[in-house]
């Protein structure tokens, strides 16, 4: 039990009411304590004095601090150098006690202690202190010897010695300094003066005592009594113990069997036998509040009830934003080599007889090519596996491998899938554009040669073609009846009937010769004021120099219908009439000459070249239905001419190699042209110079194209023998482009040397196409 | 093997059967059904000879199996099913072959003669054997279209119209064989491609004529006394070449046009009742005072039946769908309310029962060329011409 006080009061917490405490109880102390409480006292005062701030204290205690005693000690000696010997000599003392009972011999220390610098004054107050400790640890010592003593196991409260005195001298704690220049040194509980020792040991005295007193390690000199005192065989035994750390008592079992007295088993009985409360039984009116009030705010929709927990397990894409650009992305388009073939039977020491091959075969492989060769080498028989030979083609064999290994890119085509259907324009169903002619209804059947040129009649009723075969006819449309025929003195290159419904006349063109006949069909009245107008000209007073020779016909020509001729310096391969149907215009190709295109005025039998340049090879000419232009054809361009200006307006560029043949939008903005090279251009003249549709549709050469006067249709005719049908809507906003559907192929005409349809008109009136080919006949699609 | 309960039933008194219902197989066809009713009519009466029926099941002429038929009309096979039998219309054979130099633009028959158009510039008169009585020539251009006005007793008044944009009125006595032109009917800016007279006057002149595919107007013309006659009136309105004309009673003249419409006149005051609208060209129209029917023919292969009546215009009642050109005319027969002929381009002539509208009774595959014209007589007499100048007779 003192141990643990001892342990207690090295801390140095005590407090001073406890202090005060215990000084009182002091008083009461028997004699046998008092030896023991100025220790104690000392102690505690020291404790009081400190009590906050001494850092130092922990650090020197008295066990743990021993090692460090050399400093201790050589502060004590400037104690004692101020006459205090004492302390010096229970210092010194202890420390030899402690090193002799770890058998270290530390006989030499004390006097290499002893050469210590001195420290200046101003040090005195941490000395005191320390000096005290030396004291305590002494007290200490001494608690031990008593406590050891006192083994009796009596009423151990009858005295604490926790807090007990010093009470060898009654002097307190003071410093025993103030006693020096007295005999005593203290009193004792009697009153007594405690008289010092007669004479101190000098260092002489201490070096001998010390080399001849065989005790001298056991002795101990208390500073309070001024008296040397040889510690006892269990005292030094209980130094030692305390030293390792033991308990102080060599009885005291530190391990006993502790008693669980809660165990975690469970047990019969009770721990307690106490009946279970009233309270335990009756149902608690506080919680009762508390429940309703939890039933009524859930009822209330205040608190939701407690969602369940999940129990299935989230996962999250870990991989899910990847960049496929990244390094692992690009692992993921990773292509593993390709493995080599494993060898199969041929590759065999002993094939079977059908992988070998025969004479012939060998012969045939060694003739091949040795990147034709369906194998690389040639199968062979060996008798056994010894027999076979070092494989020679081993090292090509590694390098092609390596060759295919690292040259060959592996790597996977970023392909975009589009699907085709998607790529194809958004047009209207052909059935949605009716009406458009789809089938063949009519046939003209009376021509002997291929049939170069049709028109029809402005009021849709006659139908009036040329043909090779020096002849002009003249059809009814709906019944297919040839009216008439007119012989002619050549090859029929172009028949064109004259636009306006008021004049009937043909202007038919062979050779070099353009003829205006009077086909004498339709009203009457028209017919005969044709007639009238050609005869009522008059010739002009100054006869000017004309390109062409005009020609009244008479007698039995006139019978036959011809009215006028005109007579052209060259061959004339189309004319065209004015959309009033009193100008006329011939071409005349010819690759060197400036005369070319020509423009008659049939009224006034006027004739007028309007170039001077030539600009190409014409092939065709045209007017403007509405406005005064006029359009050229050559081989590539189609030449936009103003012909009040007299200038150039556009140059349409065609991409293609020659055209053949063109037609105007009745609207006069668009305009097609075919061509040989199997195009047809669309143009749209408030767009563009370019085309703004090609259409690729004809396997051959195009040969004519037509407009219809009124439908959204237009045609071309081409030597395949077919006529493609296209719906060609044009808007009169600007802002919107014609819209251009392929709605049919007719097909019908027989392809004869090389030509199928020649040239291809609609009716005016109605949604129906006329074509005439090259076998001789004319048909109606409606 | 399933059965029908079926009941036979039919209008001529000559061949009714007991009104009994019969169990017939549902697979029968026509020949069946028709030695099915020669047996019944032998048993009932023994110097019977064998008839070739056909059958109606519903106002539908029988084509196939009967199981097939009520299948595709939708008639309940637990029902009796009533099925009316009508002596079969006997196949038209040519009879006879009339040769014109020239092709025959129209055609028109009565019950002696027959009238014939054609394009070189005459129109002829014919008797029912094939002979050629008269040739009437005076125009200076192909004959359009001709017609019978009014026969009484030997005289006959007939029409011909003609490219020359004139109509002659020619008085044609039959005993003395003598033909004398009465009036020339001008008045046209194009030539005149059909005409057609009122039937129910009977007073002497009556005709209208029609104009030609050059001018939007159309004329009629009654003739005054006189050589030289203008029009009494002139119906214009339609945009393109009229094709076709025809009185539908003495008040109301129809006509068709290439400009896709039918159009009804008021005779009195000229002004158009009603519009019929098609989507194509109209070639020919004609008219059935027995079922009150409009039938025309146009240049999508269908002839198209249309009710004149209907108010709401431009209601097909029914399409009959099987020529593969134009059709170029249309006529219905004068005795017999569901059959008419048409014409076509095709070469062909089909006879038509509006009871079977999905197939023609038959074809008359014996022409070589275009078919142009078509007309009947009383007397169950066909008259096709043709382009190449044949005239059948049956």
């Amino acid at each position: 039990m003192r141990t643990v006080n001892l342990e207690s009061q090295k801390n140095g917490t005590m407090s001073k009411a406890k202090e005060k405490s215990a000084k009182k109880r002091v008083v009461e102390e028997d004699d046998d304590q008092i030896f023991q409480l100025p220790i104690f006292g000392k102690d505690e005062k020291k404790a009081g004095e400190e009590d906050d701030a001494d850092l130092s204290d922990s650090e020197e205690s008295v066990f743990s601090g021993l090692e460090d005693s050399g400093s201790d000690s050589h502060d004590e000696e400037e104690d004692a150098e101020e006459g205090d010997d004492e302390e010096d000599d229970d210092a010194v003392i202890l420390d030899e006690i402690l090193t002799k009972s770890r058998g270290v011999e530390t006989a030499t220390e004390p006097p290499a202690t002893d050469k210590n610098t001195p420290t200046p004054d101003v040090k005195t107050a941490p000395k005191q202190k320390r000096k005290m400790k030396k004291g305590e640890g002494v007290a200490m010592d001494d608690g031990g010897e008593k406590g050891l003593s006192t083994t009796r196991l009596g009423d151990e409260y009858e005295h604490d010695t926790s807090d007990e005195e010093d009470i060898r001298n009654t002097v307190g704690n003071i410093p025993m300094e103030w006693y020096q220049d007295y005999p005593h040194i203290g009193y004792n509980l009697d009153g007594k003066k405690i008289f010092k020792p007669i004479r101190n040991k000098d260092e002489l005295d201490e070096f001998l005592d010390k080399m001849e007193n065989p005790d001298y390690w056991r002795t101990v000199h208390d500073k309070t009594t001024a008296s040397d005192i040889r510690l006892s065989d269990e005292q030094v035994d209980l130094v030692h113990r305390l030293q390792k750390g033991q308990f102080g008592d060599v009885n005291f079992n530190e391990y006993e069997p502790s008693v669980d007295f809660f165990t975690n088993e469970v047990m019969i009985h009770p721990v307690t036998n106490r009946p279970q409360d009233k309270r335990s039984f009756i149902p608690s009116l506080i919680e009762k509040e508390k429940v309703s009030k939890l039933v009524h705010a859930i009822k209330m929709g205040w608190i939701k009830p407690r969602k369940p927990k999940e129990t299935t397990p989230q996962y999250y894409d870990l991989w899910a934003k990847e960049d496929p650009n990244a390094i692992l992305g690009r692992h993921k388009m990773h292509v593993p080599a390709p493995k080599m073939r494993l060898p199969g039977h041929e590759e065999s020491y002993n094939p079977p007889p059908e992988y070998l091959l025969t004479e012939e075969e060998r012969m045939a492989w060694e003739q091949q090519d040795a990147e034709d060769r369906k194998l690389p080498f040639l199968p062979q028989k060996h008798s056994c596996l010894r027999a076979v030979p070092a494989f020679s083609r081993f090292i090509h064999e590694r390098f092609e491998r390596c060759l295919d290994l690292y040259l060959c890119p592996r790597q996977r085509k970023m392909r975009v899938n589009v699907n085709p259907e998607d790529l194809i324009p958004k047009l209207p169903k052909p059935k949605d554009l009716q009406p458009f002619p789809t089938t063949m209804s009519l046939v003209y059947i009376g021509h002997s040669s291929l049939v170069r040129s049709i028109s029809a009649s402005p009021t849709g009723q006659w139908l009036v073609s040329g043909s090779d075969d020096c002849t002009v006819r003249l059809w009814e449309v709906n019944t297919g009846r040839c009216m008439k025929t007119l012989e002619v003195g050549g090859a029929v290159k172009s028949v064109v009937w004259n636009p306006n419904p008021a004049v009937c006349l043909v202007a038919v063109c062979f050779e070099s010769t353009v003829l205006l006949l009077n086909p004498g069909l339709g009203d009457r009245l028209v017919v005969s004021s044709t007639d009238q107008l050609i005869t009522s000209y008059e010739p002009p007073e100054e006869d000017k120099e004309q390109a062409v020779t005009w020609a009244l016909s008479e007698g039995p020509e006139h019978d036959n219908g011809h009215r006028l001729t005109l007579t052209h310096p060259k061959a004339v391969k189309q004319v065209v009439w004015h959309g009033k149907g009193d100008y006329l215009a011939s071409v005349m190709p010819d690759n060197s000459s400036n005369l070319q295109v020509l423009i008659h005025q049939v009224s006034k039998r006027r004739t007028q070249n309007p170039f001077r340049k030539n600009k190409g090879l014409v092939q065709c000419v045209s007017f403007h239905p509405l406005r005064p232009y006029f359009f050229v054809a050559t081989q590539r361009y189609v030449r936009v001419y103003n012909l009040i200006k007299q200038e150039l307006t556009k140059k349409l560029m065609t991409n293609c190699k020659w055209i053949s043949s063109m037609a105007i939008h009745p609207g006069g903005d668009n305009l097609i042209c075919g061509s040989y090279d199997c195009r047809l251009a669309w143009f749209d003249l408030d767009l563009s110079t370019k085309p703004y549709k090609m259409l690729r549709h004809h396997k051959k050469a195009l040969r004519g194209v037509a407009y219809h006067k009124h439908y959204p249709l237009f045609a071309s005719g081409a030597d395949d023998g077919s006529v493609i049908i296209c719906h060609g809507m044009v808007y009169n906003d600007l802002l919107q482009n014609p819209l251009i559907v392929p709605v049919k192929v007719l097909k019908g005409h027989q392809i004869t040397h090389d030509l199928g349809v020649l040239d291809v008109t609609f009716h005016p009136t109605q949604p129906w196409v006329f074509s005439s080919g090259a076998d001789a006949t004319i048909r109606l699609f409606t | 093997m399933s059965q029908l309960q079926t009941r036979f039933f039919t209008d001529n008194k000559k061949y009714s059967v007991d009104d009994v219902p019969f169990s017939i197989p549902a697979a029968s066809e026509v020949q069946e059904l028709s030695n099915v009713i020669n047996k019944l009519l032998e048993a009932k009466n023994g110097s019977h000879s064998q008839i070739e029926f056909d059958f109606l099941v519903r106002g539908q002429f029988l084509r196939t199996s009967l199981s097939n038929h009520m299948e595709a009309e939708g008639i309940s096979t637990e029902d009796v099913v009533e099925i009316e039998y009508v002596e079969r219309f006997t196949a038209p054979q040519p009879e006879e072959c009339m040769m014109h130099d020239d092709w025959i633009s129209s055609v028109e028959a009565d019950s002696e003669w027959i009238l014939t158009g054609s394009y070189d510039k005459t129109a002829r008169i014919w008797s029912l054997e094939g002979k050629a009585v008269m040739t009437v020539a005076g125009h200076t251009d192909v004959v359009k279209d001709v017609a019978w006005v009014r026969r009484d007793g030997l005289t006959s008044l007939l029409l011909t119209a003609s490219l020359d944009q004139t109509i002659l009125l020619w008085e044609w006595n039959s005993e003395r064989n003598k033909l004398k032109a009465r009036h020339c009917c001008r008045g046209h800016a194009g030539s005149v491609d059909t005409i057609a007279t009122d039937p129910t006057l009977a007073t002497e002149e009556e005709e209208e004529v029609e104009e030609p595919p050059s001018r939007p107007r159309k004329k009629q013309k009654t003739e005054q006394l006189g050589l030289t006659r203008t029009p009494l009136m002139t119906l214009s309105g339609h945009n393109e070449a009229v094709s076709s004309v025809l009185w539908l009673d003495s008040e109301e003249i129809c006509s068709a046009s290439w400009d896709h419409t039918i159009r009804l006149w008021d005779a009195e005051t000229g002004s158009v009742k009603t519009t019929l609208t098609g989507s194509k060209v109209f070639n020919h129209i004609s008219y059935s005072p027995l079922c009150r029917r409009l039938a025309s023919g146009s240049t999508d292969r269908h002839v198209r039946l249309w009710d004149p009546r209907s108010k709401d215009g431009s209601l097909v009642l029914l399409s009959l769908t099987s020529h593969s050109g134009w059709v170029t005319a249309v006529k219905w027969a004068p005795s017999h309310e569901h059959q008419l002929v048409s014409g076509s381009l095709d070469n062909l002539v089909k006879l038509w029962d509006t009871r079977s509208c999905k197939t023609p009774l038959y074809d008359v595959s014996a022409h070589e060329d275009k078919v142009l014209c078509v007309d009947w007589t009383d007397s169950r007499v066909r008259h096709h011409l043709y382009s190449p100048g044949e005239t059948t007779h049956i």
